[in-house]
């Protein structure tokens, strides 16, 4: 892919205050879990559970009212430790779990990468699988035909595009997952811990699209490297034990999630 | 939350097809013979059933065209296994799916039993070449198969959104069903003829009558009426009214409260599954 020229006003980001429409709308989101206490994973333990009175589970609260908002264009990080929720509001944001209570509302179409190989299928061939992909990102087959080379030649998969995907080194199918999702046309791009996969060269290219990206794409990037928070973001959101702990400049994030440990 | 559900968008359209695409084409992949099987296997099923039910036991009686009649009983039975064997656990086997991206889960177990409904059609084509070889004469009773057809695939489909959905969190579910429907298989007219079971006297006219209340009874000897011969005994011609509306009554309530129950169920099948 030939490296887009970015014109150089728009390269100071931290000046650039964004003013574009909200297009995602988080209020006061909370969500739990429930985990089973004892193995109640089948019949007899649920028939036992209830006689007995037992519930069975326990409410594991993860996000305990969220909100934020996010604007056209904007490139958003969202860090925390381990567990601290992170996962969850993406999942929650791209409408695959269901929130207890509070709200989203999103206005425009979501393309999420949250797990590697969204719906890729080992037994089909490369080609296959992109249309695949493509479909569940709601893409026909048609609109497929038109993104396809660019995918690949992003992916530079050219000669494999026929293998089967079992045959793919681990690499090269994260190469593909991603590839797709940057170049699947959707209003916002959410992407989580992708940045740690693929090989230095591989990496030092999608960095390259990321900073390309910055003011015309709504991105919403988890990650734990602070070093992209700090080159990538406009802003940037601590999660800490369910909660937005702090909110506002990466820089400020970034220190304080480095002060977590401290 | 409000907001009906556009159930046919372009969206869910796109990904049915493509998924039904996928799933028939990793049908049969490996195999030697391919999508050859989808003929062979109902084919190879009749002959142990003709060679056992129609030789070796001379079940067929005084019924005419026996062994299309054997044929067409097994190729629907096949089909309404077939159909629930894969929808109940479309949800479970596309777990991987549901936890990384959000669509409507439906669309899962619909192009999961969508198989199935091909393999049927290729096996009707099937059937209707055996009854011109039989000597059956064509008629437009005919087309009142595909209606029928219809039915029991909305029965197959109520089945399997109701138990798919109970599958996620309890997969005792496989388990039972497999038992269930082994049961269901003698009870339903298929390797004997209802008039057999109407030899027994009271009992037996009882028993006929609780047997072909049961939908699949009910499209089976309906889809042989019109196929095969007017000598098939029907709900129609043995329920007395309004019970002989029983089979379409439990078709609907089942495809109704099934997907009801399964849409409620449904916003946490990511968690669960």
């Amino acid at each position: 892919m030939s490296k887009k020229s970015k014109p150089v006003e728009n390269s100071p980001k931290t000046c650039a205050k964004p003013v574009g429409k909200t297009v995602i709308k988080v209020e006061n989101l909370c969500k739990s879990f429930r985990l089973p206490t004892e193995r109640a994973a089948g019949l007899k333990q649920a028939i036992f559970n209830w006689l007995k009175g037992v519930k069975g589970y326990t409410e594991h609260e993860v996000l305990k009212g969220v909100s934020f908002e996010v604007h056209q264009g904007e490139f958003i990080g969202i860090v925390g430790r381990n567990g601290s929720g992170k996962s969850t509001l993406l999942k929650l944001l791209a409408q695959i779990y269901y929130p207890e209570s509070g709200s989203i509302t999103v206005d425009g179409t979501l393309v999420p990468f949250i797990e590697l190989g969204v719906g890729f299928n080992p037994e089909l061939t490369g080609r296959e699988n992109v249309y695949l992909n493509g479909a569940l990102l709601g893409f026909s087959h048609r609109e497929m035909d038109a993104m396809y080379d660019e995918i690949v030649r992003f992916a530079e998969l050219e000669p494999f595009m026929d293998a089967k995907l079992k045959n793919y080194s681990s690499g090269m199918q994260v190469r593909l997952a991603f590839s797709i999702a940057i170049r699947a046309r959707g209003d916002i791009l959410i992407l989580d811990e992708v940045l740690a996969v693929g090989d230095a060269e591989f990496q030092q290219k999608c960095n390259d699209y990321f900073a390309s990206l910055h003011g015309e794409q709504t991105v919403i990037l988890v990650t734990h490297s602070m070093e992209n928070v700090r080159r990538f973001c406009d802003r940037a959101i601590l999660i800490e034990d369910g909660k937005v702990m702090t909110e506002g400049d990466p820089e400020e994030v970034a220190k304080a999630y480095e002060g977590l440990w401290q | 939350m409000s907001r009906i559900p556009n159930v046919l968008c372009r969206k869910n359209r796109i990904l049915l097809g493509e998924l039904i695409k996928t799933d028939f084409k990793l049908r049969y992949q490996g195999s030697v013979l391919g999508y050859l099987w989808a003929i062979l296997r109902p084919l190879l099923m009749f002959a142990i059933l003709y060679i056992v039910f129609a030789k070796l036991l001379q079940m067929g009686g005084d019924i005419p065209h026996y062994p299309v009649y054997l044929m067409t009983g097994t190729v629907l039975w096949n089909f309404f296994t077939e159909c629930t064997g894969q929808g109940i656990q479309a949800i479970v086997n596309r777990g991987d799916l549901l936890r990384k991206i959000s669509f409507p889960k439906y669309i899962v177990v619909v192009s999961a039993t969508a198989t199935a409904l091909i393999n049927l059609a290729i096996n009707l084509c099937v059937i209707v070449v055996f009854a011109l070889i039989n000597g059956v004469t064509p008629s437009w009773s005919w087309l009142l198969v595909l209606p029928l057809i219809l039915e029991l695939y909305a029965f197959a489909l109520g089945i399997s959104f109701l138990l798919g959905a109970i599958n996620v969190k309890y997969r005792d579910i496989t388990s039972i069903w497999d038992v269930l429907i082994q049961a269901l298989f003698y009870a339903v007219p298929i390797i004997y003829p209802i008039s057999m079971v109407l030899e027994r006297g009271a009992f037996g006219q009882i028993a006929a009558n609780i047997i072909l209340i049961n939908p699949i009874a009910q499209v089976i000897q309906d889809v042989r009426y019109n196929l095969i011969t007017d000598a098939t005994i029907t709900t129609w011609g043995l329920v007395e009214w309004p019970l002989c509306l029983m089979p379409l009554l439990i078709v609907f309530l089942t495809l109704v409260l099934a997907a009801l129950f399964f849409r409620r169920r449904s916003k946490r099948f990511a968690e669960e599954v």
